[in-house]
């Protein structure tokens, strides 16, 4: 396992959002999947996967079905919502900008000032 | 935010399952991410020991997830309910008396709210019923308050009034309908073409009544009401058109009313035409209302009644111009009123409800006092447990929502429980007359009304909490705990607050107490007032007989051959026929105008009762004879018309005394010598409408030739019990025709009754009030004197152990008790005089402030509060001076 960062707090949400609108994923497959998007380098607190998964199927961002898992065991399968894909594209964007902006701060050098 | 709804909606629902799959889903988790780790090459137990290192608890996890659904508020409230319950199934005593008072306070209070919906507050159901008014002439000065209106007015004021967008008549009526064999007598609407357009509601089938059918030669059309169309045609919708038999007459079917068409309380079966002949409609006859026609209008979108009434009387003033009888009718005070329908019809019982529904609410608060108080007690008995959860760490947040929902369970469920009894009692009310009531046929209990109850409720609880939370949180941790502890005195605002609730009830119970007394002293006064004639042993029944069968003649033949065949039954002692029976509802007065009598300057012409009279009419009713002799059959056939009078009338145009022979005219105006009915006798006075009524307005009565109608009833005096006569008279009337049914056939003391049930009713309903007040109050009080008794054992086995005696620690007691008493009977005299001032209108006879019921109050109220105190005080006095020492 290589090195992992600390998630930000509120950016859990973010990339649940961005795991599921790739292809719609049971909780552990989510897991998997930060894991794997982020090439290992993410460490999700695993008690609040559940609670985060929760909280935005409430919000309706996504929705929850039942379904079969790879090895044929029931499992629940989050999918992405109308709402949730704006949200997401909502949340890149200010991710972005806020990363971008952040990065030419930290880039400064003493001419620029 | 909706979406949030929704999903907490769907999860609460659903439970269960959200519960279930949350289980499964975490399950899931843990075995796949425990089988990866064991594929990687780790030990079962090492990957399920890591698993649960990244988890943590699951418990807490799934405590999570439910947060995020929003769900622990409801699982705390789930918690806080539960607790509630058992804290609550715990104490029963107080837990049924809790029930009980509020099922009962909130059972009256719906109960009478239904009738004040359905009488007063719900619109007529027509559309924009606000608009709708009516208009009857009034002639104050010559004692008629009230005598509709005149086919004249209607002929003169439709079209020209343009305040109005239509104006209409309508007479009540009862007809005999059907095929020989299979009559009803039912009730029946005669209207104008104008009636259904003015009411915005007519035919839903078929059509309305039309101007060329106001003739009795075209008149012979008829529109029917649903329940009527469903009973007799089995709802046929090719009805239009066929016939329906009205007093043997056929008459086509024209329309069919929708299934709500009810106007004002009439149960009518069937409309007709308001048929008359042009002469009927002549300015003439301007001035014969009588009572018979009634007038109602639509206000144009915008109109005010003011500017309708001043149209009115422009009119009124115009047409006057030119009437013969000008002087006369300016004399009586004439002038034709607008008021708004739905208030006019029930004018006469709104005071008694609103003042029964004040009642009911004072219930209300005195068991809203009681609870609070013993909810207050209560609370003094858990202080020191709530005191130490909070210094554990409860935060007043917690403390404030525990008591909420522990008042706002017993609230509901007492509300659910008085649901119940106001059930029961609109049924109980029924029984007791309210179906008699203006529009109280549509009294119901209906899901607006258990909504509102249970809002109330709602609300109540969360009054309830607010003593209980304060007691709670007024912070004096240590207090509370040192004071329980050292078993001595409750804080002295809590303990002021308690004594307060006890006088506040012991006020309101006592002015409910007057109330009844007041009432009740009435029906009394009212019973007990002679109705001028011996009521006992008097059967009446009606009959109508049609115009289209029974012509003049063929009516008196008919009551000839009825009396005769009435004398012969066993147990007649005498029979009579008048037109109009004391106590039947109706009453029609009409001028009459006396041989040599000058009005007095500013009297105007008097309305009489005028009546018709055949048989035996006066010994079957046990009238009075003062002079002269009674009518007797032979009258109808002497050429000289004669007439008796009653004392009242008597009385006013001929002081003297010398009313016999005597000579009148039947209506306003003198006539020829030989339409003159001489005056053969005086009667003693009879009541007519009611037994209260206090105006002497005098009666004439004829022979009955001289006042045939629609109907009339037959009166028999019997040795029987009156109503064991009632299959022999109908089968005395069928033996003459088949067809003619008897109606309303009541024993005279029956009637009067009947007459009193809107003094009765009220009464009956004030004394349960009080009863159930006084009740209360006995409960608030003991419970009140207990908590003291015992929160202060230790002080009183102290005292005793110094040497007081236990006649003194009762005395204290009892003082303590009548002092209470007596602040709040003050409270409650005044309270008492008040309520008596706004209740002048119901009351017979009665002075608003009666010493005599004050009194009685007073000793009924102190009666009971002291039985109430007696038992905690005789405790007290019986308090063992080393038990509670060696308590500690």
């Amino acid at each position: 396992m290589g090195k992992t960062a600390e998630l930000l707090p509120g950016t859990l949400d973010m990339l649940i959002l961005k795991a599921v609108s790739l292809k719609p994923l049971h909780g552990y497959g989510v897991l998997q999947r930060i894991r794997q998007i982020s090439k290992d380098a993410l460490e999700i607190p695993q008690g609040s996967l559940y609670p985060a998964l929760y909280r935005l199927e409430h919000h309706g961002l996504i929705a929850a079905d039942w379904g079969l898992s790879e090895n044929n065991r029931r499992a629940k399968f989050y999918t992405l919502t109308p709402a949730g894909r704006r949200r997401l594209r909502d949340e890149t964007e200010g991710w972005n900008r806020l990363t971008s902006a952040i990065a030419a701060a930290l880039n400064a050098t003493p001419e620029e000032v | 935010m909706f979406k949030r709804f929704r999903s907490l909606f769907r999860a609460l629902a659903r439970r269960r399952d959200f519960e279930d799959g949350m289980s499964e889903e975490l399950r899931f988790h843990i075995e796949q991410s425990t089988d990866e780790l064991v594929r990687s090459g780790m030990s079962r137990e090492e990957a399920a020991r890591q698993i649960r290192m990244e988890m943590g608890n699951v418990a807490n996890v799934k405590e999570d997830c439910r947060e995020a659904f929003e769900l622990h508020f409801f699982d705390e409230f789930r918690r806080q309910l539960n607790y509630a319950a058992r804290l609550l199934r715990k104490t029963p005593v107080f837990t049924i008396t809790a029930l009980l008072t509020l099922a009962v306070c909130f059972g009256a209070n719906l109960t009478l709210f239904a009738v004040i919906d359905s009488v007063l507050l719900r619109p007529l159901p027509f559309p924009e019923p606000g608009q709708l008014v009516t208009l009857f002439n009034t002639y104050p000065k010559a004692g008629v308050e009230r005598d509709g209106s005149s086919l004249t007015n209607y002929y003169e004021r439709r079209g020209h009034i343009s305040s109005f967008t239509s104006l209409s008549i309508f007479s009540y009526g009862t007809e005999i309908i059907g095929e020989a064999g299979s009559t009803e007598r039912a009730p029946t609407l005669r209207v104008s073409p104008e009636f259904f357009s003015t009411l915005a509601l007519g035919p839903v089938m078929g059509r309305s009544f039309t101007e060329e059918e106001t003739t009795s030669e075209t008149d012979q059309v008829a529109i029917l009401s649903d329940s009527f169309w469903r009973e007799r045609y089995n709802a046929d919708p090719h009805v239009i058109g066929k016939q329906v038999r009205v007093n043997s007459v056929p008459r086509t079917i024209i329309g069919v009313l929708p299934p709500d068409f009810r106007f004002l309380s009439s149960d009518a079966r069937l409309f007709l035409p308001l048929a008359s002949r042009p002469e009927d409609r002549t300015p003439l006859r301007r001035h014969a209302g009588g009572n018979v026609i009634q007038m109602i209008a639509r206000l144009k979108p915008g109109h005010t009644l003011a500017q309708a009434q001043s149209e009115l009387d422009a009119q009124n003033a115009a047409l006057e111009l030119d009437d013969p009888q000008a002087k006369m009718i300016a004399d009586a005070g004439f002038r034709t009123l607008v008021v708004p329908l739905h208030a006019d019809h029930v004018a006469a019982i709104r005071p008694t409800l609103l003042l029964l529904q004040a009642g009911a609410i004072g219930l209300l608060l005195i068991g809203a006092v009681n609870l609070l108080n013993l909810l207050l007690v209560r609370a003094s008995g858990r202080a020191k447990e709530l005191a130490i959860r909070q210094a554990l760490g409860a935060g007043r947040g917690y403390v404030v929502s525990e008591v909420l929902v522990e008042t706002t369970l017993l609230t509901v469920t007492g509300g659910l429980l008085g649901l119940a009894v106001g059930a029961v009692g609109i049924q109980l009310l029924r029984v007791w007359g309210t179906d008699r009531l203006p529009l109280g046929g549509r009294i119901a209990f209906d899901a607006r009304l258990a909504l509102a109850a249970l809002a109330a409720a709602i609300l109540m609880g969360f009054v309830f909490a607010v003593p209980v939370a304060w007691f709670h949180l007024r912070g004096h941790l240590n207090h509370a705990l040192q004071s329980e502890s050292r078993g001595g005195t409750s804080g002295r605002a809590t303990q002021f607050l308690r004594h307060g609730f006890i006088v506040a009830q012991i006020a309101l119970a006592f002015v409910l107490l007057a109330g009844a007394g007041l009432l009740g002293l009435s029906l009394q006064r009212a019973m007990a007032v002679s109705p001028g004639f011996q009521s006992d042993h008097i059967l009446a029944g009606q009959i109508l007989l049609p115009w289209a069968t029974y012509s003049e003649g063929a009516r008196l033949t008919f009551v000839e051959n009825l009396l005769d065949k009435i004398g012969h039954l066993p147990g007649v002692m005498s029979a009579g026929v008048v037109n109009n029976v004391p106590f039947s509802g109706h009453s029609g007065k009409s001028a009459a105008t006396v041989e040599g009598y000058t009005p007095r300057p500013g009297e105007s012409a008097r309305g009489h009762y005028s009546y018709g009279v055949g048989g035996d009419y006066f010994r079957a009713m046990g009238f009075s004879l003062r002079a002269g002799r009674f009518l007797t059959a032979d009258d109808s056939r002497r050429p000289q018309r004669v007439c008796v009078v009653d004392e009242d009338f008597a009385r006013y145009y001929w002081p003297n005394g010398n009313a016999i022979g005597q000579r009148l005219w039947d209506g306003s105006e003198g006539g020829k010598d030989s339409e003159a009915f001489t005056v053969v006798g005086v009667v003693g006075a009879a009541k007519q409408v009611g037994l209260t009524e206090d105006q002497a307005q005098g009666a004439i009565y004829y022979p009955y030739e001289f006042r045939i109608g629609d109907s009339f009833f037959v009166t028999v005096r019997t040795n029987f019990p009156p109503e064991s006569l009632g299959l022999a008279l109908q089968k005395a009337v069928r033996q003459i025709d088949s067809d003619i049914p008897v109606n309303d056939v009541r024993s005279m003391d029956t009637r009067i009754a009947d007459s009193l049930v809107v003094r009765r009713s009220p009464a009956l309903l004030a004394s349960i009030f009080s009863g159930i007040a006084l009740l209360l109050t006995a409960i608030g009080t003991y419970g009140v004197l207990s908590f003291a008794v015992a929160q202060r054992r230790r002080e009183i086995g102290v005292r005793m152990a110094l040497g007081a005696q236990p006649s003194q620690i009762r005395t204290q007691f009892l003082f303590l008790s009548l002092r209470l008493l007596f602040c709040g009977t003050l409270l409650g005299m005044m309270g008492a005089w008040q309520a008596g001032r706004a209740m002048r209108t119901v009351l017979f006879q009665v002075e608003p402030l009666s010493l005599a019921i004050l009194a009685g109050a007073a000793g009924i109220m102190a009666a009971v509060c002291l039985v109430a105190c007696l038992l905690p005080s005789q405790r007290a006095a019986r308090i063992s001076p080393v038990e509670t020492l060696a308590e500690e």
